[in-house]
């Protein structure tokens, strides 16, 4: 189809129509009809590449017809001067670099190309000689490659007075600008590239209210006179150089009103300004949260800075190399720069502090010398060396600036809004979920135990047939100087009740717990024919162990230490039945740390008892327990030695050795000095009991008198008497004193050694 | 080595830990400062939003390098050495159940416990950003959390250490404390120290920094915030050079080193000395 329309000043200029379905379906066959001019409208569908454009046509897309390269060379080329381009999707492009395949080249001044969608393009657009042309409002996507194989989204060479707008460019290497004067460079998006902005030689432009975000860097420009970049929002650009703006060689440049925001270095200025009367001008911008606020070398000059707000970077100001700043101004016509990191004050109120601002944190001082040393940042050690500097001022380093009129406010772009964050749903669900964690193990009153592996077929396991329960063979242990246990032996057997009797500090105590492999020691210990040290574990099985000083959890109750004894052992918590005859079932939902020392020892007991152990150790079982419960509790031992437990036993108490013991083993110095049956003991250790009893002490005089009519040796001691008796006649003394009307308040068995 | 006595122990720690005031102070302390962190990180004279979420990472990064390892040693040093010291330690080994066992148990509570805190404090914290700053990094954020809990277990494993070499909980949470000055200062201000005077080139320094298990944690952390080391300066580029993508899981592997050699230790410490 052809329309005929008029151009004005021109001959009759045509409408051309391009569409799949419509007779005239080449967009080739209809460029090549085209007449300068003449309009293109072409409708959507895909058409063939490449397709090159020799005239001034106008070609207009609608329902984004596609220009598909299929991945060889440049897809469009506009040749021609004043061509228009609009309204396409244009995609693959060739990705050779050499060849510099791209999805649109103009060659032709006055091109206007706006309105398109670039796709999978290895150059997105390139200008050469283009003067006056217009790309406007274009969505720019580069290949998905790594940086360094990625040709610039947008290049223009020799093109001046471009003007660049509205553009969102993704993916690119760079925006980039040779040689070329008067560009005009606006609110465009450039995001995810090399370098967002990139200048060249280009004097007389204006960069302006763009976003350069996530980038390497967000605007590098090089060599170029009086460019002006205002308004424009850069950050995140935190490439390996991750300049927010970097100047190099750039004269009169003028920075003003940017928001420079989160970049590794915010401004970075390299001997720029080169010329003697040139200057760089840095004025209302927001140079925050980077990790560099501001980095310039050390022999820089006319750099002036003023209302600028730096606020919040990790470092404000470093200077490559170290050094002092000198020939840069930090304030004009009397204002200079907000610092947050300032600690002056505003006297008079007008707004600008009263001491001058000086960076001279020792920290930044060291790191501007020795940049290596910028890997301890965020490290305390940093916050500490400053905190010193400042407490010591005799390290503190000379300021590498002074601005003598810091502002006491920052201050926002005028007309400037903060955008609004955006939803956060996938942040809110990981909070959620580290708090459903936090709450599950701080809430959970227990969590599921696994239930216990049955020991391996042929692993080590205590056998209950062996006749030798404990063997103990030359067992020795020191504590320091002291020889606890000196070659100790000893055997236990099945059904046995052997006493080990000594005076405190014998080595009792030290030899039960190296039987139970709670103390390295030399020499061998068996328990059940296993070796302790080996199978320290097994053999605890088959061994319940009440010590001499209890002590369990305090904050568990009764019930829940049982419990958890229990579970360790592998088996259930014992019976009220048992618990009541130990006195214990009705303390279950009392604290431990409520119980008596002598309730405290019966549940210690009722522990040891958990899975009904044949060898019980019990060092010092009855102390701390009074009259009635030891009788219960001789009883109970008597019954369990009845039934064939076998039991070892500390004890310094002649009655529960007479009462319990088969064999006496007796301890001296860690040695053992005697060995024999209860009855033998005295003999053994050439002593006897004696009884210390309690009578009123206005008649203790004539107890004594009374006992040694009958035999009895005696003396007087505190508030009673001492009388020595025969092991198996203890009680005569007390017979002979109640039968003559004595009133006995008290009565204690000991062992006295005769020599 | 039984793995269900470890966990019975372990859930006895834990619930033990529950109960622990020095783990509610950490917990409300931790809590209370990065959520004030983010708070203040996030707001900011120009607008909510535009800080950004690594002004918030590094505020986190040093509060963790500050509170975690202090809680994690006194908790481990005083895991045993007070056990041992109230005599409860006696009672447990007197049990069938093996020295190693009573450790990892131990730690695996303690673990558990620690991270039940973190989780609290990141999770609250998280919710903040969301608010604040919903584009945040979500994964960076993760991997944080992730490194500090490995950071956490790896002072509490050194904790345990002291903790078997000590007699008595006073002792062991001066040894504690003393530890963490030494990571959290000492030992980088020694290494700085050295590099002014002996002039160590960039490898060495990075090498011997790495020693450190609070380095390892801060490398790894800025890594997975920041995409790389730069941000540390030529010693941080270097390595991000140097490693590539290997640079996270090498400083996870030095922090994993330092939770599975002090354990190691201890467990060896604990079964030559036994309960007393």
């Amino acid at each position: 189809m052809l329309v005929a329309g008029c151009l004005p000043g021109s001959a009759v200029a045509r409408t051309l129509h391009v569409s799949p379905s419509e007779p005239r379906t080449s967009l080739a066959a209809a460029l090549q009809e085209a007449r300068d001019g003449d309009r293109i409208d072409v409708e959507g569908g895909t058409y063939a590449a490449p397709v090159e454009i020799s005239r001034s046509v106008e070609l207009v897309g609608r329902g984004w017809p596609t220009i598909d390269g299929g991945g060889t060379g440049t897809v469009v080329r506009l040749r021609a001067a004043g061509i228009r381009l609009a309204g396409f999707r244009v995609r693959g492009s060739g990705s050779t670099l050499e060849a510099e395949d791209a999805a649109i080249a103009v060659d032709g001044p006055d091109a206007v190309v706006e309105d398109n969608r670039i796709e999978d393009a290895l150059f997105g657009i390139l200008l050469s000689k283009a003067d006056r042309s217009v790309v406007r409002r274009n969505r720019i996507a580069g290949k998905n490659l790594d940086e360094a194989r990625r040709g610039d989204a947008v290049r223009a060479w020799y093109t001046h007075d471009l003007r660049l707008e509205d553009n969102e460019v993704a993916r690119g290497r760079d925006v980039v600008i040779w040689y070329s004067r008067g560009a005009s460079i606006r609110r465009n998006h450039v995001h995810d590239g090399r370098y967002g902005i990139h200048f060249m030689f280009c004097d007389d432009a204006l960069v302006e209210s763009n976003r350069l975000a996530d980038n390497s860097v967000g605007t590098y420009l090089m060599y170029s006179r009086r460019v002006r970049l205002r308004r424009n929002w850069i950050a995140g650009n935190r490439g390996p150089s991750g300049y927010g703006v970097g100047l190099k060689d750039m004269d009169d440049a003028v920075l003003e009103e940017n928001l420079l925001l989160d970049n590794r270095i915010g401004v970075y200025i390299d001997n720029s300004p080169r010329e003697l009367d040139a200057a760089t001008r840095m004025s209302g911008n927001v140079v925050a949260y980077n990790d560099v606020g501001l980095e310039m070398q050390p022999l820089l000059r006319r750099n002036f800075l003023s209302d600028n707000s730096f606020a919040d970077n990790q470092e404000q100001v470093v200077i490559s190399g170290g050094g002092e700043l000198r020939g840069n101004f930090w304030s004009v016509a009397g204002r200079g720069n907000y610092w947050s990191d300032y600690r002056g004050y505003d006297a008079d109120g007008d707004g600008i502090g009263d001491l001058p601002y000086r960076a001279q944190r020792f920290f930044e001082h060291l790191a501007d010398r020795r940049p290596e040393l910028r890997l301890f940042l965020y490290s305390p050690v940093t916050a500490a060396i400053d905190l010193a500097a400042r407490a010591f001022p005799l390290i503190q380093p000379q300021p590498k600036l002074e601005d003598e009129r810091p502002l006491m406010r920052p201050a926002a772009p005028p007309g400037w809004s903060p955008p609004a964050a955006p939803r956060g749903w996938r942040f809110a669900a990981a909070s959620g979920g580290l708090l459903a964690i936090a709450g599950l193990f701080s809430l959970s009153p227990s969590l599921p135990t696994p239930a216990r592996r049955r020991p391996a077929p042929g692993g080590p396991a205590p056998t209950r047939t062996t006749e030798i329960m404990l063997h103990m063979h030359e067992v020795s242990r020191r504590f320091g100087r002291l020889v606890a246990v000196d070659r100790l032996s000893l055997d236990v057997r099945r059904g046995e009740a052997v006493a080990l009797w000594g005076r405190n500090g014998a080595g009792k105590t030290t030899a039960l717990r190296c039987a139970l492999g709670l103390l390295s020691c030399d020499g061998a210990v068996q328990l059940g024919g296993l070796d302790v040290r080996a199978h320290g574990k097994d053999c605890r099985r088959s061994v319940g162990f009440v010590p001499q000083e209890i002590r369990f959890h305090d904050d568990l109750a009764v019930a829940e230490t049982l419990e958890f004894y229990a579970r360790l052992r592998g088996v259930g918590a014992p019976s009220l039945g048992a618990l009541d005859r130990l006195g214990l079932a009705d303390q279950l939902p009392k604290r431990v740390g409520e119980l008596s020392g002598g309730r405290k020892r019966l549940l210690a007991f009722a522990v040891a008892l958990l899975g009904d152990p044949p060898l019980l150790l019990l060092d010092e079982p009855m102390s701390n327990l009074d009259p009635v419960v030891r009788e219960s509790f001789f009883d109970l031992l008597a019954e369990m030695k009845a039934a064939g437990t076998t039991l070892l036993f500390t004890s310094h108490r002649p009655e529960e050795v007479f009462r319990l013991a088969d064999r006496v083993i007796v301890l001296e110095r860690g040695r053992r000095v005697a060995e024999g049956a209860p009855g033998d003991v005295g003999a053994l250790l050439g002593g006897g009991p004696r009884l210390h009893i309690g009578l009123p002490a206005e008649r203790i005089e004539e107890a004594l008198a009374l006992l040694g009519g009958h035999g009895l040796a005696s003396c007087r001691n505190g508030r009673g008497l001492h009388v020595a008796v025969a092991p198996f006649d203890k009680a005569k003394p007390i017979r002979i004193l109640v039968a003559n009307g004595f009133p006995v308040e008290d009565f204690d068995v000991e062992w006295e050694k005769r020599s | 080595m039984e793995l269900r006595n470890v966990w019975i122990i372990g859930q006895k720690e834990l619930r033990d830990a529950r109960r622990s005031r020095w783990l509610l102070l950490f917990g409300i302390a931790f809590s209370l400062l990065s959520l004030s962190l983010a708070w203040l990180g996030l707001s900011s004279f120009f607008g909510s939003g535009v800080a950004g979420f690594g002004r918030t990472a590094a505020s986190l990064v040093n509060l963790v390098l500050l509170l975690v390892p202090l809680i994690g040693l006194t908790l481990g040093a005083l895991a045993v050495a007070g056990e041992r010291e109230r005599g409860t330690l006696l009672c447990l080994l007197a049990q069938p159940v093996a020295a190693g066992e009573v450790l990892y148990g131990k730690f695996l509570g303690l673990s558990l416990a620690l991270g039940a805190s973190l989780a609290a404090g990141f999770g609250a914290t998280g919710a903040v950003i969301a608010w604040r700053a919903g584009g945040a990094q979500v994964g960076a954020y993760l991997a944080m959390v992730g490194l500090a809990a490995l950071l956490a277990m790896a002072a509490l494993a050194l904790g345990l250490l002291i903790s078997c070499l000590t007699r008595s909980g006073a002792g062991a949470a001066g040894a504690a404390l003393f530890a963490w000055l030494a990571l959290a200062f000492l030992g980088d201000l020694g290494v700085m120290a050295s590099a002014l005077a002996l002039k160590l080139d960039i490898r060495a320094l990075l090498a011997v920094s790495l020693l450190n298990p609070l380095q390892a944690f801060k490398l790894a952390a800025v890594v997975a915030v920041r995409g790389g080391g730069e941000v540390l300066g030529p010693a941080g580029a270097f390595a991000a050079d140097r490693f590539g993508a290997a640079l996270l899981p090498i400083a996870v592997s030095i922090l994993a080193a330092w939770i599975v050699a002090p354990l190691g230790a201890a467990g060896v410490v604990l079964r030559r000395r036994g309960a007393v």
